[in-house]
């Protein structure tokens, strides 16, 4: 077997037709490498679980190819199904039967005899820590009990690699961390990973490599380093008073500085992309005062993937994210 | 072969289901004994009255509510696939290689097995009121309550996995269930209705399904209203698994 175990050439998918066509997925090339995590990061909508669907056989594709563990998705789905693992955004254990049963039962559909269900089962239940609660009625878990059963169903039949979609989604802190150790353990033992996901400190602690989606185009991709590396420097984020006007003659004069790299605008805050932060500021601040305009907030940072994004874009990840649908 | 392996798999997950909440059997006879109850006792005064010459009014009104249970038990299955849906588990199992029909089948067979049972116990309860009941009949009779059964669920889970929602499963139930009963010559016979109202029967399944019923209680199997059932419920039973086990097929999201 290669070392690449997804690969998607040119990938499209489209919704509806006439005015309402959604281009959902347009044009789509990804490349996921033995052994890695891979980032898919995006905002709600962007295409992400429609590029999921497709890869794990639940949506067929209307054109271009996808090969997922060697096998093309669209002439041998049943042979994909076998190889792959997927753990989807809602889940999927069976709230009516035992999380011990919910295994055996997942390691009997991919044709497993009862003793090596069970056996499976056990393996798992020790390996990813759920003894504490594989005897009970999933219907009683709580939210980072099940979501650790259905990542243990997604591996009941050893996946070539494990899809995961939003899988921190709904979690507090404290098991979203235990969950990124969890991914890390999983890498650790051999696993290759397709994480989706649109929270940005995920993609950055997790994925080895990354893909960032917007409106079913990949817009950027690579390390997380090396996309952050793109935006050398140092990030000053503005935030001015409420006065349209004057904060776009900031932003075009910002522009016509020397030091001033990059600006994006996003309402009353800015954010500028420059060689050094120290030596920008108190000149950022004589312009402002220049422009009359009021400063209700500064501070400095250096890039992150959200500033990736915003700059690919022209949008924030983190403020356009909330509130919309996939 | 795998696809009956899935089929019992999945079957048996829904028997557990059914174990662990067996309420549902008794809830599920309560609609038919009220009727027994608080429904027949206005049914006596009809004795030899037309449309009820053949015996006991009770010889006419139970084979009518066998067939009733099962078209019930079927039409309401919807709602439980739709949390199941919503839970990710039908997903979950189209990401396995389990046979789509064998995800229709496991369920439909577990609501064929409920079924038999309700309309057994049923029959045996309504036997000291004064139901009669010829033997041979009646197991033909279960024969023809199985069809329905696996037509009404596989319906049922197929409508519930495109609509997805109970709000918009709800209007479509309740809009078939009222005028496939009024239909069907359960509560009155339809020889006794206009012949517009008869001709309308004709279109409906359980309407062939009651008058056969009646005829296979009281042991009158060669007659031709239960060809005729047989023969519809035959067509349609394949015609609605097919399009259910296609439904399960596409993509649901």
């Amino acid at each position: 077997m290669t070392d690449v175990v997804v690969e998607t050439k040119n990938l499209k998918k489209f919704f509806g037709g006439g005015k309402s066509l959604v281009r959902a997925v347009n044009g789509v090339n990804l490349s996921v490498k033995k052994g890695e995590i891979f980032g898919f990061l995006g905002p709600n909508g962007a295409g992400k679980t429609t590029t999921l669907r497709i890869l794990t056989t639940l949506l067929p594709l209307d054109s271009g190819k996808a090969i997922v563990a060697g096998i093309d998705v669209t002439k041998n789905p049943q042979e994909v199904r076998r190889r792959i693992g997927y753990v989807s955004q809602v889940g999927g254990s069976d709230r009516a039967a035992l999380g011990i049963e919910n295994l055996v039962l997942q390691g009997r559909l991919y044709g497993m005899g009862k003793k090596d269900a069970t056996d499976r089962a056990k393996e798992i239940i020790n390996a990813i820590d759920l003894k504490a609660f594989a005897d009970r009625m999933v219907s009683t878990y709580s939210g980072g009990e099940r979501r650790r059963l259905d990542v243990a169903l997604g591996l009941m039949n050893r996946p070539s690699i494990l899809f995961l979609d939003e899988p921190t989604t709904g979690l507090d802190p404290q098991n979203r961390a235990k969950l990124w150790e969890e991914i890390k353990a999983l890498q650790k033992a051999g696993t290759t990973i397709f994480l989706t996901t649109h929270y940005l400190e995920e993609a950055d602690i997790l994925a080895d490599r990354l893909s960032i989606m917007d409106y079913g185009k990949i817009v950027a991709e690579g390390t997380p380093r090396d996309l952050k590396k793109q935006i050398a420097g140092d990030v000053l984020s503005i935030g001015v008073e409420n006065q349209d006007k004057n904060a776009d003659e900031l932003v075009s004069l910002l522009r016509q500085q020397k030091f001033v790299r990059d600006v994006t605008r996003e309402d009353n805050n800015l954010r500028v992309y420059v060689q050094n932060g120290e030596t920008a500021l108190p000149e950022i601040l004589r312009l402002l005062e220049q422009q009359k305009l009021v400063l209700k907030t500064v501070s400095l940072s250096v890039p992150s993937l959200d500033d990736v994004f915003l700059k690919k874009t022209g949008r924030s990840l983190r403020t356009g994210s909330e509130g919309g649908k996939e | 072969m795998k696809i009956l392996n899935d089929i019992r798999l999945l079957y048996i997950r829904k028997v557990f289901e059914t174990l662990r909440n067996p309420i549902f059997i008794f809830t599920s006879m309560m609609t038919p004994i009220l009727y027994l109850a608080l429904f027949s006792p206005l049914l006596k005064r009809l004795t030899g009255a037309p449309g009820f010459t053949s015996g006991d009014v009770l010889d006419v009104f139970v084979p009518g509510l066998l067939v009733i249970i099962a078209f019930l038990n079927g039409l309401f299955v919807g709602y439980g696939i739709i949390d199941e849906v919503r839970n990710g588990v039908i997903e979950r199992f189209r990401v396995t290689p389990t046979s789509r029909f064998a995800l229709l089948a496991g369920p439909v067979l577990r609501d064929l097995t409920n079924v038999i049972i309700i309309v057994s116990l049923f029959t045996l309860v309504a036997i000291p009121f004064g139901f009669h009941i010829h033997l041979i009949g009646f197991l033909i009779l279960l024969l023809l309550v199985g069809m329905l059964i696996i037509t009404t669920s596989s319906f049922g889970y197929a409508i519930g996995l495109i609509l997805k929602d109970e709000d918009r499963l709800s209007p479509i139930v309740q809009g078939l269930n009222l005028p496939i009963l009024l239909l069907s010559g359960m509560i009155l016979p339809m020889s006794l209705a206009p012949k517009w109202l008869q001709i309308i029967a004709h279109f409906n399944p359980v309407f062939y399904c009651v008058e056969a019923g009646r005829l296979l209680a009281a042991g009158h199997i060669f007659e031709r209203p239960v060809a005729e059932a047989f023969a519809f419920m035959i067509v349609l039973t394949v015609f609605t698994v097919s399009w259910a086990t296609r439904t399960f097929n596409r993509a649901v999201s």
